[in-house]
Parts: C-alpha cells; structure tokens; sequence
C-alpha cells in the first residue's frame, strides 16, 4: 500500500466506511501495536491502548483531513499520543525504567535503511549534531515516552535542568531541520 | 550558559516549546491534558503541534511492527459496532462541521489538497464514483461550502462553512460540464447542514467530472434559467 491508497482508505474511514476501516486495521495495526508496545512495555495494557487508538481513529478520522503530516505519521501521532496519556496516568511511575532502557533502539537492517526516508535521514542527522546524551534523552523521550521526571532520575541531573536540556535540543533541532 | 540564558529560555520558550514537549511526549499527565484541550480550542498552537509532529516524525520508523493479537480485531468491532448501531454514511465529516468552520483558509486549503491527491496520483480499479466531494471557495469572497454528492442516493450535502447571503438573495447551484451552459440544481437552502436532490441529466453531468458553481441569485432563484449573479464560489468534484 502506498501512502495515497492509506490517505484514501483514513477518507473513507471519516465518512463511516467500515470496508475502508477493516483494511486500513489490516494494513496498520503491526505498526500501530509495535508503538503502544514500545512505549507501555505490557501486553495486556498494549492490547487495550490499541483498540482505544482504532476507536479515535474512527471517530476522528475526518481530522487528518486537515492534517499535514502523512498517513503513517498521523496514524503514528495517534497511537503515541494515546500510548503515552496511558503511561502518565499510571502511579506511581513504575519501576520499569531499568526494563524499558534493554529494549535496544534497533539499528536498521540494509534494506530497512535502504527504504528509510529522507525525514528519518534528516531527523538522525540532527540528532547526531547533538551531545550523545542530549540525543539519547530525546530519543528515550519520543520512542519510549520516557517523562521528564524519569530522564531527570536516569541522567541524574535536576528536573529543570532536564528540562532546559531538551528544549535547548528540540531548539536546535528545528534549526538543523531547516537548514 | 549563562543563567541569564536559562532564565531568558524559560521565559521566551515557555511558550513556544509547549507544542515540542507535548510531541516530544516529556510532559506531566496534567500538563499533558492542558495542551490537549488547547489543540482542540486553539487552531494556532495546533498548527504548531502538528509542524512538531512533522519534525520529529523521522524517529517513529524505528518503531518496529509488531502483529496485535488476533481476536483483537474482533473485541475492536463489537465495541464500535454492537448493537447493530452503524453510523449513516458521511456522518463523521458531517458531525465535525464545527470544525470544519474553525478552520482559516489556508488550513482548508491544506484538506483539499489532502482529499484531492490520492486521488489524482492513484490510478485503481477499486476507486468507486460513489461519493465525490468538492470544496467551493473563491478568492475574491469568504463563501466557502463543502460539498458531498452520495450517487446512490442522488444526494447532494452541502456544509456551510463560511460566507453569508446578502439580504434578500439567494445562494443558486450550478453543476458545469465541459463547454455546456451551467445547469440549475437548486437554490442553496439556508442552513449549516442542507441537501439537494438530484436528478437524470444533472446525475450523468456530476458523474462525468462537472465543475460546481454557486452564483448570487434574486431570492428564489435565477428568473432566467442561466445565473445571473456574480460566481460567489466554485470547485471541481473529486472521487472519494
């Protein structure tokens, strides 16, 4: 499936097609799954977060429409953003950390890095500008949803200082990402 | 760096890293709601949302796909749709007209190109003329409808978003094929949400690709059969 055939099946989805939805889940779940995954570290909870991403999905489909991220990205934006609500909701913040750093960030395989895009060139790029740390910080951020709180604790650094840290990274990341 | 620096960073950037550390995802669970409620009620600092979520969409194809388990389909659909409760066609688009109005010209313009692409870079057997949709706009007015035509119901829906009708004049539309004259199909009801009928000829002109037009008419409707008034806003149909 191209990104259009994935534009048009979330269209159809906006207006109630429920052929549309059934192969729009087909096409997107694994990857869906594969980030409620990562970011809750649990199945049964992985399980749950997923069905809840689809009903937004079907309720808020007409919202990509305006959107000007692509399909996957949006699709991705959703599950994430619902992924990490759950994981904030949670208390206290479990001890899982330990568990959550052994999950490798898992390097591309050839192909994989044959087909990457330019956004994901461009982002490593970036991020490769930056100290080791402050990079790792950011990536332990959007990947596994790491809190402030908890990349404060892991680095052992202050919380405002964790917070001065990435935002100075995101700063200088948007300015890298426009060059 | 200074402290001057940080204190200036916490200041100035407040502000405008909000939208960053929502993407990022670093936020509290209360913070995190706050900015959730402001994408929903503040367009600008959605725009700016969405711009993060673009910049840091690089780093989400190192999510490796993972197939759910299988039954969870199943538990999805008897969620959504137990009770035999299916919602009408169209009712997700039509239920956000709210949103729809909220949006700025250009974010609109953004939908279009969104609705329109798949459709013009895809060439598919499946593609069905089912439903096509338009966005009629014009340049020189704040007259925009949003307009869906359901074939199997020779329906058309228009949805209101932006441009009223001077006093005493009716909105009249016009569907245009090719070189023909524009043909009438109907004076624009007033209201955010309303449809036309359709008919034979005026079917086949919509299907073969027709352009809609909507002109300023006398109240009631061109006397002349033709319009009469200045095109308030136009747009081509395309294939959902």
């Amino acid at each position: 499936m191209t990104p259009q055939d994935i534009s048009k099946l979330i269209v159809r989805v906006s207006m109630r097609d429920r052929n549309a939805f059934d192969l729009l889940y087909r096409q997107t779940s694994a990857k869906l799954y594969g980030v409620c995954l990562r970011i809750l570290n649990d199945r049964a909870e992985a399980d749950e977060a997923l069905q809840e991403v689809f009903v937004k999905i079907w309720t808020k489909a007409d919202r990509f429409a305006v959107s000007d991220l692509s399909p996957i990205s949006w699709l991705v934006a959703v599950a994430r953003n619902h992924s990490i609500d759950r994981i904030r909701a949670r208390r206290p913040a479990t001890d899982d950390i330990d568990g959550a750093l052994n999950i490798a960030d898992p390097t591309p395989g050839p192909e994989a890095a044959a087909v990457a895009s330019g956004e994901r060139a461009a982002i490593d790029r970036c991020l490769g500008e930056l100290e080791a740390d402050r990079a790792a910080a950011v990536r332990g951020a959007y990947l596994n949803g790491d809190s402030y709180a908890e990349l404060a604790e892991r680095f052992a650094v202050p919380l405002n200082t964790m917070r001065t840290w990435l935002r100075r990274s995101l700063i200088s990341l948007r300015e890298c990402l426009e060059r | 760096m200074t402290p001057a620096d940080d204190n200036d960073l916490e200041r100035k950037g407040g502000e405008d890293m909000l939208a960053a550390e929502y993407v990022l995802g670093v936020l509290p669970a209360n913070e995190r709601r706050q900015a959730a409620e402001r994408i929903e009620n503040d367009p600008s600092f959605a725009r700016e949302v969405d711009a993060w979520e673009l910049r840091l969409s690089g780093m989400a194809e190192a999510y490796e796909p993972v197939e759910p388990p299988a039954d969870l389909k199943r538990a999805l659909d008897t969620r959504l749709f137990a009770g035999g409760k299916t919602a009408k066609p169209g009712a997700g688009l039509w239920s956000s007209l709210a949103f729809w109005r909220g949006l700025t010209a250009a974010a609109l313009a953004v939908a279009i190109i969104a609705l329109a692409i798949p459709y013009f870079t895809v060439v598919s057997s499946d593609i069905t003329t089912e439903r096509l949709v338009a966005s009629l706009s014009h340049d020189d007015t704040d007259v925009h409808y949003f307009v869906v035509y359901d074939a199997e119901k020779s329906d058309i829906g228009l949805s209101h978003v932006t441009g009223a009708r001077a006093e005493g004049r009716d909105f009249e539309l016009w569907v245009i094929e090719g070189d023909s004259p524009p043909a009438s199909l109907g004076v624009i009801p007033v209201g955010s949400n309303v449809h036309l009928a359709v008919t034979g000829e005026l079917r086949r002109k919509i299907e073969a690709g027709a352009v809609f037009a909507i002109s300023l008419e006398p109240q009631g409707g061109s006397p002349t059969g033709q319009p009469t008034g200045p095109v308030v806003a136009a747009g081509g149909l395309t294939t959902i």
